[in-house]
């Protein structure tokens, strides 16, 4: 036991920020823990618990309180599955420890406990608040007795466990038993294919099915609900868990603690025997040569510099598997989204609605859409982290951008440049594809264009800012670079909330002042070209102080 | 070439890695810098490569002072690091590719460059793979072509021999040789005082961020009453 808490307590710290990297600059972490906890935790679980507490509330007089919430927990969990698989993958099988935990004297079910329970703790702190407030919001809503509280602080704790134990086990035999499956760049790739796959397939299942409150409220309030015991099968600790809370039967308490603990004992068992046989071996995967280096050293060519460093990032975000799933993929989500929603979402009120509106020029409806595409501009440029991981993606090499003669801007706008091409390119294919459903004709599609490039190039500078702040150098992989950076989930922060403000209070102004929709846009065109101009200001008087401060 | 005046270096206001060192690098010198792990080594070069500023003290590069020519200083230089393990998910005419951009060379001169200096290190044919599949003695082997590219008047090397074989590092030790004939001056830290020895016209012998000697190597033999190097080298580090 000593042992494992032990390994289990190195492998964090080799996730979390260093204590150098934590030293570096305490008062930003206490600032943006604030902004990121009041701007986006706490207004997301409150949003989950109130819309599980009007669930639970809304299906209270068809006798089925509990299936609001068990969707929700299978929905959790699945997506729990979904991200964990590359996790894990990554975790058990390509990680830089794994070199060193492999000679030490352990078993192989201590090296996967402590593994398994390393990522966990990294992997479930938001999952753990969703949770939280989701069980909270059904023992509210469902007027559960008091010792349904005792589920809540249960359930909250280990219900992340079971998909993971899941995302373990089948990793380890497909491990175990395939021979493709080398190296870690198939694996992210797989597994990003995966996930795509899945999340298309739950927006397009969900699109064809014409989802609304109205039907999902009539779904839940059948007892017998296909989806919800085809989900009881596969998660059965979801229902044991709502249920004990909403009987009190302690036998349905200790029946779910005893499903966890087997899924435990089987995982680790499983560990023991196919781990050791399927991890020996992995590597890197060697390449092999395409063209003669004497074919290629005769076609060298001179580059400027800002095309040889920007053919630089683009090879690293596109070989990386990690970066490519993480950070390039994404993009071009929006797009498939956007086309899904129009060509096959056509039935929902809602949209037939605003469709309606914004072909026959209602004002309201065109002022939802402009501020629709600078919130998903922005949003999707923090989320994709390209910005926000521009210097932590140096990692180890950090030092290169130091002791070359490129000046620290140029650098820093070839990375902005490459997170403009791709939050870009993936958000004005998405608006030009509105533009010819809405037949919103080419100049206001343009418009909508130059707006959204303003909202990524803001957004960019800013990210690459704020990573010039605090950047994550020490990682051993490139997804730990990602998962698990404070830094991005701040810009993602700092970003929702100055676009929250950007769109509140441009509808504010619509709703309580009789100012014209177009003056508004301008007012919002205004305040994006200074916010763009306040970002690259920053990065150009700061960052490269930030950067030469930082000694990597 | 290399001009380290009064230089102190402290880490997080209280490790002080370098306290008040000076010495000077000629053109036509291989020095070579030694000195037990944390010594300062490493910092040095990265204070000379202007990958970490100094608290104090100026540092001057092929006439350059780093402060106030930081861009002109990184040109005059040619840079190994201890770590070669640097964007190896770039194959190595790629990565040589972006070197011989960011420092401008020519391009019938990079194409001749980089060709016979690949040749010399045996490296030719493993240069159209990624450098994510090479050794770590190959990676350390486009780290030195990398750094050589550009043709630059200094050398900093920091530990350049880890890694690389019998045969490497004597086409390694040749160039430096012939660089440093040109008139030109190669700065290097090493572990292996045979090396130093056999290459260097000068070393420094750096411990706990001082210099405890800097001077030819017949001159510390005669101050020693002709012991090994090992033997000097153990008795200063170790006092």
């Amino acid at each position: 036991m000593k042992m494992y808490l032990r390994l289990v307590s190195a492998l964090i710290q080799g996730v979390e920020p260093s204590d150098k990297e934590k030293k570096r600059n305490k008062i930003f972490y206490i600032v943006m823990a604030i902004i990121a906890g009041f701007g986006i935790m706490l207004p997301m679980t409150f949003f989950v618990g109130v819309i599980i507490y009007s669930m639970t509330g809304a299906l209270l007089p068809f006798g089925t309180p509990e299936n609001g919430a068990e969707l929700f927990l299978h929905l959790i969990a699945t997506f729990s599955f979904i991200f964990g698989l590359n996790v894990i993958f990554s975790v058990f099988y390509f990680s830089g420890d794994i070199e060193s935990l492999l000679p030490l004297p352990l078993r192989p079910y201590q090296i996967i406990g402590a593994k398994f329970t390393a990522a966990l703790i990294s992997e479930s702190v938001m999952e753990w608040l969703v949770l939280a407030a989701a069980l909270i919001g059904y023992t509210i809503g469902g007027k559960m007795p008091f010792y349904a509280w005792l589920g809540v602080i249960i359930g909250t704790i280990t219900m992340p466990i079971l998909p993971l134990i899941y995302c373990g086990i089948i990793c380890m035999i497909v491990m175990y038993f395939t021979r493709f499956i080398k190296n870690k760049d198939t694996v992210n790739k797989i597994t990003g294919l995966f996930t795509f796959a899945v999340i298309v397939g739950i927006v397009y299942t969900g699109s064809l099915s014409g989802f609304n409150t109205d039907k999902l409220i009539d779904a839940l309030s059948k007892p017998d609900n296909a989806l919800l015991n085809v989900m009881n099968c596969i998660f059965p600790t979801v229902p044991l868990l709502i249920r004990s809370m909403g009987t009190g039967s302690p036998l349905e308490l200790i029946l779910y603690l005893l499903i966890n603990a087997a899924a435990v004992c089987i995982f680790m068992l499983l560990a023991q025997v196919l781990y050791l046989p399927s991890v020996v071996g992995i590597g890197q995967g060697g390449a092999k040569e395409r063209h003669s280096a004497a074919e290629i050293i005769s076609k060298m060519k001179r580059h400027s510099t800002v095309i040889t460093c920007l053919k630089k990032e683009f090879r690293i975000l596109v070989r990386t598997p990690a970066y490519f799933t993480n950070c390039v993929m994404i993009n071009f989500m929006c797009p498939v989204f956007v086309y899904l929603a129009f060509v096959i979402h056509g039935q929902t009120n809602f949209l037939e609605s605003f469709i309606y509106g914004i072909k026959s020029g209602n004002r309201e409806s065109v002022l939802m859409l402009v501020l629709g595409i600078t919130a998903v501009s922005v949003l999707v440029t923090a989320i994709n982290c390209i910005a926000s991981s521009a210097i932590t993606r140096e990692g180890k090499h950090f030092a290169f951008i130091k002791y070359i003669p490129v000046p620290y801007m140029t650098q820093l706008n070839v990375k902005a440049l490459i997170s403009i091409i791709f939050s870009g390119s993936g958000m004005i294919l998405s608006i030009v594809w509105m533009g010819i459903q809405l037949n919103t004709g080419y100049k206001f599609t343009l418009f909508c264009c130059l707006l959204s490039l303003l909202c990524v190039s803001f957004a960019t500078y800013f990210g690459i800012f704020m990573d010039c702040i605090n950047p994550k150098l020490i990682w051993d992989d490139e997804l730990n670079a990602l998962r698990g950076n404070y830094n991005i989930f701040f810009n993602m922060a700092m970003a929702i909330v100055i676009e929250g403000v950007l769109c509140t209070g441009s509808f504010l102004l619509y709703k309580y002042t009789p100012l014209g929709v177009l003056f508004i846009i301008i007012i919002d065109f205004v305040i994006l070209m200074l916010l763009n101009a306040v970002s690259y200001l920053l990065c150009y008087y700061k960052a490269g102080r930030l950067i030469e401060e930082l000694e990597g | 070439m290399i001009k380290f005046e009064n230089v102190t270096k402290t880490y997080n206001r209280s490790v002080r890695a370098l306290d008040d060192i000076s010495f000077n690098v000629k053109g036509g010198e291989i020095v070579g810098f030694i000195g037990p792990n944390g010594s300062g080594k490493t910092t040095t070069m990265k204070l000379l490569t202007g990958i970490i500023r100094p608290d104090s003290g100026k540092i001057t590069v092929n006439g350059f002072n780093i402060r106030e020519d930081p861009i002109k200083v990184k040109e005059s230089i040619g840079y190994i690091s201890d770590n070669p393990d640097m964007f190896l998910r770039l194959k190595g005419t790629e990565f040589l590719e972006l070197i011989g951009d960011i420092y401008k060379v020519p391009t019938d001169e990079r194409r001749e460059r980089i060709s016979s200096l690949a040749e010399k290190f045996g490296l030719t044919g493993a240069l159209s793979s990624p450098m994510m599949s090479y050794s770590h003695g190959m990676r350390q082997k486009i780290m030195v072509i990398a750094a050589l590219l550009h043709k630059p008047p200094v050398w900093i090397l920091d530990e350049p021999m880890v890694g690389l074989d019998p045969k490497s590092a004597f086409e390694l030790k040749q160039l430096m040789r012939e660089h440093t004939r040109e008139g030109n001056a190669v700065f290097f830290s090493t572990h292996i005082l045979e090396v130093a020895e056999k290459l260097c016209g000068r070393v420094i012998i750096i411990k706990k961020g001082n210099i405890l000697y800097d001077g030819t190597l017949e001159e510390l033999e005669k101050q020693n009453k002709n012991d090994s190097l090992e033997n000097i080298f153990l008795e200063l580090t170790e006092k």
